[in-house]
């Protein structure tokens, strides 16, 4: 049951690709420029579960519990101390991608300088056979991602609907301007953006992490397969970026039972070029 | 003196990839992230060219600078239809394809063990051996770039990259061909850095894909940047800048298995500071502040 499996490689891939994606959109969104920063704050989830888990020993829902927190500071410190004040002095959304640029250097060497650049690892030590279904095989941490990944997105979605905050946040994203007139601190708002939406990119990253360890560098890639996910299904939807990534995840897999999985990356960028060309803003966007 | 002539070297081929992006990125205003494809090119150009065919330099030169002027389109033609902050991530995919294929193309390129023995640079019958004669010919390379870069930017057709810069709807209101353009600024722009690459291929005798990532690229782009975007010497400055001062770090004795990350530590914090206080650079005439959005 090859295709079973494949699927099911496309769904798990896609809920990561999902979470990272649905991040850097919320900060997109609010704060309109890319922020290449949030592959470390991705990274940054996977090293703190590390240090609470294996350093300083606490248990492993814990550790997360702390590890998100973190991450929401560290979003929160990202948009305080740099974003905000480039912003109030009128920088243009290159310059503020080139200081995104600059601060995801600094943030992965110092966690490699910090932690190695050799894998670490917040697995258990044994090796765990997958629960088999319709023939094809999937691990507990695999099934947590889906799960997690669906939680988390749909908390979001929900949140941005129906709640207060959720709809400035919706209002500076749409017209700044007007937002601002009726009252809404945009200020506010994007720091806002910045804590969940880095707190959702730490999530994907203890996710990844538990499932196949972690290495300093292992941002990057990822926030690239979110930004695809972000550019199919456009900044605007959730749903959309769900869509996205589940399109990429599934190309993906496709290629690699056809072809060979050395081309995964290919894939994603032939997509992203693709899509970039044909609908910049993706599916659902304007 | 080893160590010194070692740094002038380095600052050499740094000269000749930064002068080259600042094609695209100073003067046309096209921000790369994938400026160390171009780089990667050149080198295992040279380095596949002279391990099987022991060619000379001028041909290595030559094969890699067209090898790296037909990538380019890759990433030119996308710069058609995509601006700004997605053009920016267009490249970094261009990027991270470009070290997938180095990586994974195992039969061309032996993968992560890379392409070692590779032979000195020969010129004519004469055979660059000592180091000293490496880096006059580093020297010469990077005064040709630079000449190039000066050429072109002083130029009818600089011109036009620097007016498709300002406003990209002017320059094709007065009759200019956007396209055509773009897309020769970007094949020379690599052709240029392919030229990095090659010299870099025969002075480390050693290649391999962990040379070649977006990491490099983003300190490509610093140099251009921290030096001056659209400024002749703005990428010279900037690339004697950052490759010297993270040696002055060795010089007070820190450790070399943590001196490359403090290194890169260093130049993106440079990078956020000039964003911060001097978002045109230290020679720069032009600082992306203009917002398009």
């Amino acid at each position: 049951m090859a295709i079973v499996q494949i699927l099911l490689n496309a769904v798990i891939a896609a809920s990561l690709y999902a979470l990272v994606g649905a991040g850097f959109a919320l900060i997109f969104r609010t704060s309109k420029f890319f922020h290449f920063a949030h592959a470390a704050t991705f990274t940054a989830g996977a090293y703190l579960t590390y240090t609470f888990k294996q350093i300083v020993g606490l248990s492993l829902p814990i550790s997360v519990v702390f590890s998100l927190i973190g991450c929401g500071i560290v979003g929160l410190l990202m948009s305080r101390l740099l974003f905000l004040p480039l912003r109030r002095r009128g920088a243009s959304s290159l310059v503020l991608l080139l200081s995104s640029l600059g601060l995801y250097v600094i943030l992965q060497n110092s966690i490699s300088l910090i932690y190695g650049d050799h894998i670490k690892s917040i697995r258990d030590a044994k090796v765990v056979e997958g629960i088999p279904i319709f023939g094809a095989r999937i691990t507990e941490i695999q099934i947590a991602a889906i799960l997690g990944a669906a939680v988390l997105i749909f908390l979001l979605h929900t949140g941005l609907r129906y709640t207060g905050a959720g709809k400035a946040l919706r209002a500076v994203a749409s017209n700044p301007t007007l937002a601002k007139l009726v009252g809404v601190d945009s200020n506010l708002v994007v720091q806002l953006a910045f804590v969940a939406g880095s707190v959702l990119a730490g999530a994907a990253g203890i996710l990844v992490a538990l499932d196949i360890d972690m290495t300093p560098s292992m941002g990057m890639l990822m926030l690239m397969m979110g930004v695809v996910a972000v550019i199919i299904g456009g900044v605007r939807s959730l749903v959309g970026i769900a869509f996205g990534a589940l399109l990429l995840g599934a190309a993906q897999n496709l290629g690699t039972w056809l072809v060979s999985s050395q081309w995964q990356d290919a894939i994603a960028f032939a997509i992203l070029v693709v899509f970039l060309l044909v609908r910049p803003r993706g599916f659902v966007g304007g | 003196m080893q160590y010194l002539l070692h740094i002038l070297i380095l600052i050499g081929i740094y000269v000749i990839l930064s002068s080259s992006l600042n094609l695209v990125a100073g003067y046309a205003g096209l921000i790369s992230v994938a400026h160390a494809s171009f780089f990667a090119v050149g080198a295992y150009a040279a380095a596949l060219l002279s391990v099987h065919f022991g060619s000379p330099l001028i041909v290595n030169l030559l094969c890699a600078a067209l090898l790296a002027a037909l990538c380019s389109l890759l990433i030119g033609f996308p710069s058609l239809r995509i601006r700004d902050d997605y053009f920016v991530i267009a490249t970094f995919g261009f990027q991270v394809l470009t070290f997938s294929v180095l990586n994974n193309w195992v039969k061309l390129t032996r993968g992560p063990l890379g392409i070692p023995g590779i032979p000195r640079a020969s010129l004519f019958g004469w055979e660059v051996s000592s180091q000293f004669e490496f880096l006059v010919v580093v020297t010469v390379l990077s005064l040709a770039t630079i000449w190039c870069c000066k050429v072109i930017s002083e130029s009818p057709y600089g011109r036009v990259l620097k007016a498709i810069r300002e406003d990209e709807m002017f320059a094709t209101a007065a009759g200019k061909n956007v396209a055509a353009f773009k897309i020769s600024a970007f094949a020379f722009a690599g052709g240029l850095a392919s030229i990095g690459g090659v010299l870099y291929a025969h002075y480390i005798s050693f290649v391999d894909p962990s040379s070649f990532t977006v990491m490099e690229s983003i300190f490509i782009l610093s140099i251009v940047i921290i030096g001056g975007a659209g400024s002749l010497l703005g990428p010279v400055v900037g690339a004697v800048l950052l490759v010297s001062l993270p040696e002055a770090l060795r010089l007070i004795g820190l450790q070399s298995a943590i001196a490359a990350n403090v290194r890169q530590i260093l130049y993106g914090g440079l990078l956020l500071a000039f964003m911060l206080w001097r978002p045109r650079g230290l020679l720069g005439r032009f600082s992306f502040e203009k917002d398009v959005h």
